[in-house]
């Protein structure tokens, strides 16, 4: 246990001090993206101590990032959020002589960061469809979710990135469009599916799927995963059309105080090993492809998770868009929640 | 009519407590989810292991009690003397805290936090929580006195002024006893309100300081561990026998 | 140094520091314009405020407002009753009054996760309606405007609740007896007599309601399915996904400004024999 400090100033300067002497490692990251060991066995190995605590969205975590003061070594952001952190000089270029791991990972040459320069790919996920096959056939193109026959017996994402990217991906359109007459497109789309739509939910819709209530839920692969893993009967599907992809990278905070063992860290979590085991935990897909090979075959050939082939080349992954197309696309969403 | 009072209060509390009971009762089934399978205390004895969760609590309460004391007493002060005399900025001020929302109070203070610290080297933290949370409270407590103040016969401190008291110990002597009740209450609405936030303590605390919601909203929007019931049936239970307590005390 | 001055000393200082400070930050802000991927930056412009006139935003605040006022005229109906219970128990007030309370010790999110359990579609009170035969398909009780008022009136009814008590409980009981005596049925007793002196507790604990069910966004969220979207969704999105301060600074400023006016008006109104907050 903690001991409890009591704060105010001059407490904190002390516990600064304290801070210097022991060797201590401060990482924020998504909820359930380690594995039990994970953190322990880095603690022991090393002989350090890891301060963990976790967040569920980027923002959250962008909002103390942003500011450069915010007592994190290492956070998880997700792509396309990687250049704008860049550019405002929040993150520490990675020295690759500290990282002999980094050869094992399957994205070598990813579009936000080609050099691995200032992070390094963690997580990759995307969304899809999870449904009841007992309640409704394969919903093998985002059309089935705009059929009458689900009416009120279906979710959606309440997050516009993902919405949107679906609406667009019905009509065969990017993801990362910026046009206006396209994102009008998607909003028209959304805004007729409405009606049919029970609610706009994150994770919450998995146990409504898993009870029963829903016949089919817009859900990330690991919330999916979760449902798929309790009840065996659901099923996860990429439609036809395409789907939207992001990927969750480590990087050290320039205002890091613990550079060595924010790199020490990091390769720790390039090997192999512990890479797999916490993929095979927290049941979500590595990046890092030697990890990958030692997995089990039924993470291994799962299709929701490691989409192979035909199935990966419908994929697109989020891209940082312009300032003026955000604004359209809070609006269009805006608009979509207003309807 | 007293009869009908009391008979519409107890269906009032039961709708106010009904959730309640069902989180308690669900702490006790063994399974993870709303599908009734047993009795069990699996969840409780998980709590212990959860350090991150028992922190946290520790956490909410700490905060409370500190936020609870000094907004109270800083607030107690003000509604007094405005009451005696307008403090117009003040006033206008305490309305517009009340009016803000409260993301909006978060992240301006989070980004006036973060400004200061360029100057002073320290972090977000739990002083950083409290500070926020004495500043949302204040108005609530000046709102609870005043309204209390505006019942109360002035004619009493002026009999009291008259007789030679000094107005310090009339307002200590005389007007303190009669705001007490209005003072307890205030203390009550503030460490509620302290306890149970999220949106402004999720913005300003640090590293080392979560607290209980920013916890259960953690797990909570990933389906509710029945670990949280049994915390929440914990605290529950404690401040019920607390209040008790305070109560047989009082009539002691 | 007065009295005067060391008493308003402590909250003075408070407020200056951690509110006017940061308000002016917040006022800053909704006049700058939003940096390429968030924060914000020069140029100052007021198209922040211009982009407010679109039709879509007032449609929503008046929403916010409908259902904010609703709230709050509930709250008032079903309080008052229980504070006047309280105010007039024997004993135990610190009981019943700690039972009013309680609710706030569990957190915010599972008591609202708690009704969610007994709204949704396989939820308890589905499950008994069609048990007992009354229904033959579950009533979509949750995700909708009702299920935020009533989330909205679970969670800040002991606002209302305890400034209510605060006014009541001075009550002479005399004048009540005095009442009777003159031949008042304990109804009009209440109508005529206590309502009207507990006006000051009534506007109180109006205000502390009213205010946050505006600025609300988890229970229009939660209950609401996200189905909805009220102004408090509006202006935490500005900070959050869309990651346009400077556009939420200024949607909260008029939103203030907005509510001061509305309470400014109903002040005056209602202006009691001494000044001060309400």
């Amino acid at each position: 246990m903690r001991r409890r400090d009591l704060f105010f100033l001059g407490l904190s300067s002390a516990a600064a001090a304290c801070r210097k002497a022991a060797r201590r490692l401060y990482v924020y990251n998504w909820s359930e993206y380690v594995a039990p060991e994970t953190i322990p066995d880095f603690e022991k190995e090393f002989r350090a101590e890891v301060r963990y605590a976790e967040f569920e969205s980027n923002e959250e975590m962008l909002a103390k990032v942003f500011t450069g003061n915010s007592g994190w070594d290492i956070v998880f952001p997700s792509n396309y959020f990687i250049p704008p952190l860049r550019e405002n000089e929040l993150l520490q270029v990675l020295d690759h002589a500290r990282l002999p791991n980094l050869t094992n990972l399957a994205l070598k040459t990813p579009p936000w960061d080609p050099r691995h320069e200032v992070s390094v790919p963690y997580m990759i996920g995307a969304a899809g469809i999870l449904y009841n096959p007992k309640l409704m056939p394969e919903p093998a193109s985002w059309a089935s979710l705009w059929d009458e026959r689900v009416r009120g017996r279906i979710t959606m994402l309440d997050d516009p990135a993902d919405t949107l990217g679906a609406a667009l991906k019905k009509s065969d359109l990017s993801i990362n469009t910026t046009r206006e007459a396209e994102l009008t497109r998607a909003r028209d789309e959304l805004i007729r599916q409405k009606p049919l739509v029970r609610a706009y939910l994150n994770a919450e819709a998995r146990d409504q799927v898993m009870a029963g209530d829903l016949m089919a839920a817009h859900l990330w692969t690991t919330t999916a995963m979760q449902a798929i893993g309790e009840a065996e009967h659901l099923r996860f599907v990429y439609p036809r059309e395409g789907y939207a992809e992001y990927c969750d990278n480590a990087v050290i905070l320039r205002e890091s105080r613990s550079v060595d063992l924010a790199h020490n860290f990091l390769n720790y979590l390039l090997r192999p090993e512990v890479a797999a085991r916490i993929a095979s935990h927290t049941k979500t897909a590595t990046a890092n492809e030697a990890a990958w090979r030692l997995l089990p075959s039924e993470l291994k050939e799962n299709q929701a998770l490691y989409p192979q082939g035909e199935t990966a080349a419908r994929g697109e992954y989020f891209a940082t868009l312009p300032a003026s197309t955000q604004q359209l696309r809070d609006r269009v969403w805006t608009e979509v929640k207003a309807a | 009519m007293k009869r009908g009072l009391a008979l519409y209060a107890a269906v009032a509390y039961a709708f106010l407590h009904l959730p309640l009971l069902i989180l308690a009762a669900f702490s006790f089934n063994s399974s993870k989810y709303t599908v009734w399978e047993g009795l069990s205390l699996v969840w409780y004895r998980a709590l212990w292991d959860d350090a991150r969760l028992l922190e946290s609590a520790w956490n909410s309460v700490l905060i409370g009690v500190l936020a609870t004391i000094a907004a109270t007493a800083a607030g107690t002060l003000a509604a007094y003397a405005t009451w005696k005399r307008r403090a117009r900025w003040l006033e206008g001020s305490l309305y517009l805290s009340l009016v803000t929302p409260e993301v909006v109070t978060g992240v301006s203070l989070l980004v006036f936090y973060q400004w200061v610290f360029r100057f002073l080297d320290v972090r977000l933290g739990l002083h950083t929580v409290v500070a926020a949370h004495i500043m949302f409270s204040l108005a609530y407590v000046v709102v609870v006195v005043m309204a209390r103040l505006k019942t109360m016969d002035r004619s009493l401190e002026e009999a009291a002024l008259d007789l030679g008291a000094t107005e310090w110990q009339t307002f200590l002597r005389v007007t303190l006893p009669q705001l007490a009740p209005a003072i307890g209450t205030a203390a009550l609405l503030v460490f509620a309100i302290s306890f149970d936030d999220y949106v402004i303590t999720s913005l300003v605390a640090g590293v080392d300081s979560e607290t209980l919601p920013m916890v259960i909203y953690t797990m909570a929007r990933k389906g509710v561990s029945p670990s949280v019931n049994a915390i929440s049936t914990i605290i529950t239970v404690s401040i019920g026998i607390m209040t008790l307590t305070a109560e047989r005390w009082r009539r002691a | 140094m007065t009295p005067r001055f060391w008493l308003l000393l402590p909250s003075r200082a408070l407020m200056a520091l951690l509110f006017a400070a940061p308000m002016v930050i917040v006022v800053a802000y909704s006049l700058l314009t939003r940096g390429a991927y968030g924060g914000q930056g020069e140029p100052w412009t007021w198209e922040n405020y211009a982009r407010l006139l679109d039709p879509l935003y007032g449609e929503i605040v008046l929403k916010s407002f409908w259902i904010a006022a609703l709230s709050t005229a509930l709250c008032l109906v079903l309080g008052f009753p229980l504070a006047l219970f309280i105010a007039r128990a024997r004993s135990r007030k610190t009981l019943w009054l700690g039972l009013v309370t309680l609710p706030f010790w569990t957190s915010f999110l599972v008591r609202t996760y708690a009704w969610m359990f007994l709204l949704r579609d396989t939820g308890l009170i589905n499950t008994i309606l069609l048990g007992l035969g009354l229904i033959a398909e579950p009533l979509p009780l949750l995700y909708n405007d009702a299920a935020v008022v009533l989330g909205l009136v679970y969670g800040y009814l002991p606002f209302m609740v305890l400034p209510i008590y605060a006014v009541l409980e001075r009550l002479d009981p005399w004048l009540l007896e005095a009442a009777e005596d003159l031949g008042a049925k304990p109804w009009q007793v209440v109508r005529r007599v206590v309502v009207p002196l507990a006006k000051p507790g009534m506007a109180a604990g109006s205000v502390l309601v009213f205010v946050p069910c505006l600025g609300a966004y988890l229970t229009p969220d939660l209950m609401g399915g996200g189905k909805s979207i009220l102004i408090g969704n509006v202006i935490q999105n500005q900070f959050t996904t869309a990651r346009d301060w400077p556009f939420g600074a200024a949607l909260s400023i008029v939103l203030m400004a907005i509510v001061m006016a509305l309470l400014w008006v109903a002040l005056r109104k209602s202006r009691g024999a001494e000044g001060g907050l309400l």
